[in-house]
């Protein structure tokens, strides 16, 4: 051993959410620098829209931004906090965006992402998790399978003439709760996009909740059951790829479920690819044509689900030892191979259209606050959020506000509606299929 | 003494009840460490609590409301802007009021003077892409982007892009200031009426005060509002490219760019320095150290040890990069002419231009800072100097050689002798050491060390920065002065009688040498048997 260090012993450690432990380097590494909460600096637009964390937005106090939450993470694994009604609220307004994740690891690697889910496993391990609004949605889900409490039979009611389900195809394509009962307006326009690109699709005969929100709040135990049986479902029809038009299906099934199982992504037993990732290739293949005119000026939201969070999922256990370096050695998950090219290229395909963007996107996008739970159990934070974001439309002068994800369509919506804005809010699948 | 509920409702008056709170883990999200700058050894550990009440004001008047309620129901508090400075921003004593002034945040920028005034609750980078807009740059602390504006000028406030204007209270112009008791002083320009253009006022240069070489760490007030110098910058967009964590800034190849040139000595890259300077050419003139060139390379920590660990004490003897960043102010033409001058120094010297990245990852926006954290997990500055070219140049050495002894704890850094690079083209020299290490080793070394530098910086003579609140003050004040010591607790006591404002500092780091029993060692200077401040 070379005098000028020291003989530090090993210690086990995994990227496994089930044991807050895992996460205590990288909740007493933080160095309140609020990468996790800045637009990162490279990109800072100027005084204004200069943030982009939507849960230290809503609430100042340091508590609601990651560096707060590491601080109070450790406290609750050392046992000086007691679960209260303020902590859950500091621990749940949280959309889980994966913003403070991306910015942190801008410059070091700690693990935000997971210490915040992994606090909220034990939140709900120490039976004061999750929120009361987030049992109801996990009791719909029990009961009947979806987030709604809605009567599974009409799941697949969105399904008009026209529109050729296949008994078996290569590609499955999973519509996920917000489209089978909220908005229809996307599942079928997926579903024509998919016909139209000539992609036979097949469906689960009886498809389900991804449990998008079970996971999220730290329900992992019925999460996983959910995953296992889900993957099952889709093993058995023999799918080489799943398609979802929702950002946060496809996050859950990418990511989350192989994170729960312990597998890589790559071990799921098929692809799992949004919308916009199979019309950018099929643009690209010719099979699918923009060919209608939209003479509008459009300005795409990046959900979360599908850009910073949306890295492949690699399981890993290993030591960590002398000045904190682990073996084996750990490719981290950094949001760079999210999915910010292929919407862009989507719209700037269309006639006719203008394409701005708004100051913060891509990885610095400012998250609309309604996913993972969050506008249940905190709809002020969703829509201050939204409202907030909103802002920076009518800052470019947008017409027309695309995203690719039901939960940011209707927090939107809802948003523009309160408002009174002039903007349209639109899903990256009608926008397609208006083109078509 | 806690807070009382009647003093909690005077302060609740003054804010609402949406900003102010006295729960227990909204409190502990203002924990100091264990990471951060300076946190991770015993400083942090000993001398840090987390505050009573959290509150949050949104102007100069609802601080001075709030300071005088402190000061009716003897009420300790610390001033807060980020954060990020580590231990020395935090609470300090139970029983505290944290005044986190994020809430301070307007900014407006008058660009034919070129100055902004912003409130405590601005960082840096807002504030850079704000003055690119309106033909302007500011010198973006070494602290990084994430750095309070006010709170990086009143205490540091420089970084490479100082070779220009150097001294950061040169940057600062007039600026509100409510004083612990509660009152406003109107500093420079701002004393006589509206317009916070200029820096001077009459009267003493009350920036020297709030100041002193780098500042009293939040003792003497709390600055709510200032006005900032910014310098002329060149028109064209620098334009953000990448995606983290790979970004950095395109820089105009004719109106910007990093130059990167092998030196054949130290003494060359001194010269170099002094010739550029000399010449008035360039917008920042540093040596680069070897590590930090190893960090910029590395996606991680073990990713860095591998490049660290191919290197040696030859390698760091015989490393000297010379960074030059050319500015065209003026002209594609002033910027091909600096570019000459400066090969033509270089021709002279024997410096060799090396393949220099066409973008900025770090001083002009300066995103990089937060990275310094990487390759250990903690670190600090250890010391700052501002002095002659031929003091700073040589300063880091003694460092080095005290450091072998503190390693481990510290980094294995193969004798390297810090940063240095010329300021204010040349008429002075700046040096700063840094210092890393794993918090969860045994750091009574680090605390050792710091306080070990004092100590050398006494004997070689040198001005050192950290005087004042950084280091023991009887200490250091009865060997630079020799009543250094004495004037600051006399100034102390005439602005804070009650010290009430970010208790005990000045006098936070002779407790922490009272209080740690490792430090016990290291005190071979008298002191008072007490200390002259209240007890909280």
């Amino acid at each position: 051993m070379p005098k000028d260090r020291f003989d530090t012993p090993k210690k086990p450690v995994a990227l496994d959410v089930t044991d807050l432990s895992n996460f205590a380097y990288d909740m007493s590494r933080c160095i309140k620098c609020k990468g996790c909460y800045w637009v990162e600096h490279t990109y800072m637009p100027g005084v204004r829209f200069s943030t982009r964390c939507p849960s230290n937005v809503w609430n100042d106090f340091d508590a609601y931004g990651a560096f707060g939450k590491c601080r109070i993470g450790l406290a609750v694994l050392e046992g000086k906090l007691q679960w209260t009604p303020k902590l859950l609220e500091i621990i749940y307004a949280d959309p889980l965006c994966g913003a403070c994740d991306v910015g942190c690891k801008r410059n070091l690697d700690l693990e935000i992402e997971l210490t915040l889910e992994a606090l909220r496993i034990r939140a709900v391990k120490d039976g004061a998790g999750p929120m009361p609004a987030h049992k109801k949605v996990a009791d719909n889900i029990a009961s009947v399978h979806n987030h709604f409490g809605a009567p599974p039979a009409n799941r697949k009611k969105w399904i008009t003439k026209g529109i050729k389900v296949a008994d078996k195809a290569e590609t499955l394509y999973f519509a996920g709760c917000s489209a089978s009962y909220r908005n229809p307006e996307i599942a079928q326009a997926t579903a024509r996009i998919l016909n139209g690109s000539g992609t036979p699709f097949m469906m689960l005969s009886d498809e389900r909740c991804c449990g998008n929100m079970v996971y999220s709040v730290g329900m992992i135990d019925q999460a996983r059951e959910i995953a296992k049986t889900n993957i099952e479902m889709v093993r058995a029809t023999g799918a080489g790829r799943l398609v979802t038009a929702c950002a946060e299906c496809y996050r859950t099934w990418k990511v989350d479920y192989p994170k729960m199982l312990d597998i890589p992504t790559s071990q799921l037993g098929f692809d799992v690819v949004h919308l916009v990732e199979y019309a950018d290739e099929a643009l690209i293949a010719g099979k699918l044509k923009l060919t209608k005119p939209q003479d509008t000026r459009m300005t795409y939201h990046d959900s979360c689900g599908i850009s910073r969070l949306a890295d492949p999922w690699t399981p890993w256990k290993g030591t960590r030892g002398w000045m904190g370096m682990v073996e084996p050695r750990l490719k981290r998950r950094r949001g760079t191979t999210g999915l910010y090219a292929q919407p862009r290229n989507l719209l700037g395909a269309i006639p006719g259209a203008q394409v701005v963007e708004m100051p913060r996107i891509r990885e610095n996008a400012f998250c609309c606050a309604a996913g993972r739970g969050t506008k249940a159990a905190f709809p002020d934070l969703a829509d201050s959020s939204a409202k907030l974001r909103l802002e920076e439309v009518r800052e470019v002068g947008a017409e027309v506000l695309v995203s690719a994800c039901p939960w940011c369509k209707n927090n939107f919506g809802q948003a523009v509606r309160e408002n009174g804005d002039a903007v349209k809010v639109m899903d990256i699948s009608e926008v397609i299929l208006a083109s078509m | 003494m806690p807070i009382s509920k009647e003093t909690y409702n005077a302060l609740e008056a003054v804010v609402g009840e949406k900003y102010i709170s006295d729960d227990p883990a909204i409190c502990e999200g203002y924990r100091s460490g264990p990471g951060g700058y300076e946190a991770g050894c015993g400083y942090e550990r000993v001398m840090t609590t987390i505050p009573q009440i959290v509150i949050l004001p949104r102007n100069t008047e609802e601080v001075q409301r709030i300071v005088r309620i402190c000061n009716r129901y003897k009420v300790p508090y610390v001033p807060y802007s980020t954060g990020f400075y580590g231990p020395r921003s935090h609470c300090h004593v139970e029983n505290e009021l944290l005044i986190d002034l994020k809430r301070l945040n307007d900014y407006e920028i008058d660009e034919k003077h070129l100055y902004a005034v912003v409130g405590t609750g601005v960082i840096y980078s807002p504030f850079q892409e704000e003055a690119f807009k309106h033909g302007g740059y500011g010198i973006i602390g070494g602290g990084g982007a994430q750095a309070s504006v006010i709170a990086n000028l009143i205490g540091d406030g420089w970084s490479p892009l100082s070779n220009r204007v150097g001294l950061p209270h040169r940057r600062i112009l007039g600026t509100e200031l409510v004083l612990p008791d509660g009152e406003l002083v109107r500093m420079g320009s701002l004393a006589v009426g509206d317009d916070p253009f200029w820096g001077d006022g009459p009267g003493p240069d009350l920036r020297g005060l709030l100041r002193g070489f780098t500042g009293l760490r939040g003792c003497l007030g709390i600055v709510t509002k200032m006005a900032v110098k910014l310098l002329p910058f060149q028109p064209e967009r620098l334009e953000p490219t990448g995606i983290a964590p790979n970004t950095g800034l395109k820089l105009p190849e004719k109106r910007v760019k990093w130059i990167n040139f092998q030196m054949p000595t130290k003494e060359a890259q001194v010269k170099g320095m002094l010739a550029i300077g000399h010449a008035e050419v360039g917008g920042a003139v540093t040596k680069v150290p070897l590590f930090w060139r190893a960090l910029a390379k590395a996606e991680c920590k073990e990713e860095f040890w591998d490049l660290w660990g191919k290197e040696n004490e030859d390698t760091i003897k015989n490393f000297f990069i010379l960074r030059v960043l050319l500015i065209g102010f003026t002209s594609e033409e002033q910027m091909e002419y600096d570019e000459r001058v400066v090969t033509d120094i270089m021709t002279e010297l024997g410096g060799i231009p090396r393949p220099t990245k066409p973008t900025d990852e770090s001083w002009l926006k300066n995103a990089d800072s937060a990275g310094m954290w990487l390759m250990t997990g903690s670190y600090m500055s250890v010391d700052y100097i501002i002095e002659s070219m031929s003091q700073a140049t040589v300063h880091g050495e003694s460092y080095a050689r005290v450091k072998k002894g503190y390693t481990p704890p510290l980094m294995p850094d193969y004798g390297d002798p810090g940063w240095f690079q010329s300021f204010e083209m040349g008429h002075q020299g700046y040096s700063e050491f840094l210092i890393y290490w794993d918090q969860d080793e045994d750091t009574s070394g680090v605390d050792q060390f710091y306080v070990d530098t004092s100590k050398m910086n006494i004997k070689e003579r040198f001005y050192t920065s950290l005087l004042g609140p950084h280091q023991p003050m009887y200490l250091t004040g009865p060997k630079y002065g020799p009543n250094y010591h004495l004037f600051m607790l006399k100034v102390k006591d005439e602005f804070d009688p009650l010290w009430v404002c970010h208790p005990p500092v000045p006098l936070a780091h002779d407790e922490f040498v009272e209080r740690a029993p490792w430090m016990k060692k290291m005190k071979d200077w008298e002191s008072p048997k007490e200390l002259p401040m209240p007890k909280w």
